[in-house]
């Protein structure tokens, strides 16, 4: 074997190699770099919430904002959690979202729980009712949308945790991360 | 006279006995398509039950309901990151309005109460497809 073929051999060998590690990782968030440094405080019980597919017994506080709770939460198949819930009963969150592939990840920097309301019947155009979200490290604010692009309100992220006391007026569609120098870093679809 | 009033509070006795065996509405459970299978969410699907949009959401008849949930598959397909281009919200409506949380996420189970959205009393659990394709859901709600 000569060495042009040896090194041809090696060359497919590795691209094989990096192919299969991205097959097998599946863009897994716990294989990027993207992090959520906010760890939270000791662990907590969770109850209150009747969730077949996600059974939940426990959890931490990430951080308490504008009268609303911000917890990491495990369902009790390990798969990872975020919920939120009213700052009056600690514990007990009313939303809980569960989703494969965990949070963050490059693709998802931000996971908006914020509310949205409409009074329109013959419009999908829809309001801020109230913001509230989780965004990775390195993610400085995230600015809510009007329909032509323009930025509706900008809301600073602390702690991973992101909260506004009011709301513009108005239709959002949609919301994107920005770092500490207001460059873009991610906009939701 | 006597025997009449004896079948009547007879009756009435049965009756209130009945009413407290029936389950209460605190048992109460909404799906949809089932509650053991996925549907398709799209800008024409519709449970024809008076929802807030004629076409492109599903919702319950009204109750007081403790929760409602979503299950959302990877359909049509998903990126490395569990996302799909399928945009649904899903929350309460009554008369007035419509409340909810949005995601784009596959392979994902939402959760969300009543006082999460600021409402009360008799509600519609709703999904509520808003753009993209179809989305390939489960809804539920307890009551």
């Amino acid at each position: 074997m000569n060495t042009r073929l040896k090194l041809v051999l090696a060359l497919c060998l590795v691209g094989a190699a990096v192919g299969a590690g991205v097959v097998v990782t599946h863009g897994d968030a716990s294989r990027d770099r993207t992090a959520l440094s906010n760890q939270g405080g000791p662990t907590i019980a969770i109850q209150g919430l009747s969730m077949k597919r996600a059974p939940i017994r426990s959890g931490h506080l990430l951080a308490i904002r504008h009268g609303r709770a911000f917890y990491r939460l495990a369902a009790v198949n390990g798969n990872p959690c975020f919920g939120v819930g009213s700052a009056t009963d600690v514990g007990s969150p009313g939303s809980v979202i569960c989703a494969k592939g965990g949070f963050p990840s490059g693709g998802n920097p931000v996971l908006d729980l914020s509310v949205y309301e409409s009074s329109r019947h013959d419009l999908k155009e829809f309001e801020l009712f109230r913001i509230e979200g989780f965004a990775a490290d390195g993610v400085a604010a995230v600015q809510f949308l009007r329909p032509n692009g323009d930025v509706a309100l900008t809301v600073p992220v602390a702690g991973n945790v992101y909260s506004a006391a009011s709301v513009p007026k108005g239709p959002i569609a949609g919301f994107a991360a920005v770092d500490n120098s207001g460059k873009r870093l991610w906009r939701s679809p | 006279m006597k025997r009449t009033a004896i079948c009547v509070i007879a009756c009435a006795c049965v009756a209130a006995v009945a009413a407290l065996a029936r389950p209460s509405s605190a048992s109460a459970g909404w799906c949809w398509p089932s509650c053991s299978s996925y549907g398709y969410l799209g800008p024409s699907t519709s449970t024809y039950t008076g929802c807030w949009f004629s076409s492109g959401e599903v919702c319950s008849y009204y109750d007081s309901w403790f929760n409602v949930g979503l299950a959302k598959t990877c359909y049509p397909g998903c990126d490395w990151n569990y996302n799909t281009t399928g945009v649904v919200l899903f929350g309460f409506e009554n008369h007035d309005r419509i409340r909810g949380r949005f995601t784009v996420k596959g392979a994902v189970t939402l959760y969300v109460r009543p006082s999460e959205v600021s409402m009360s009393g008799l509600l519609r659990a709703q999904a509520t497809w808003y753009s993209g394709p179809a989305s390939q859901v489960n809804a539920a709600a307890i009551g």
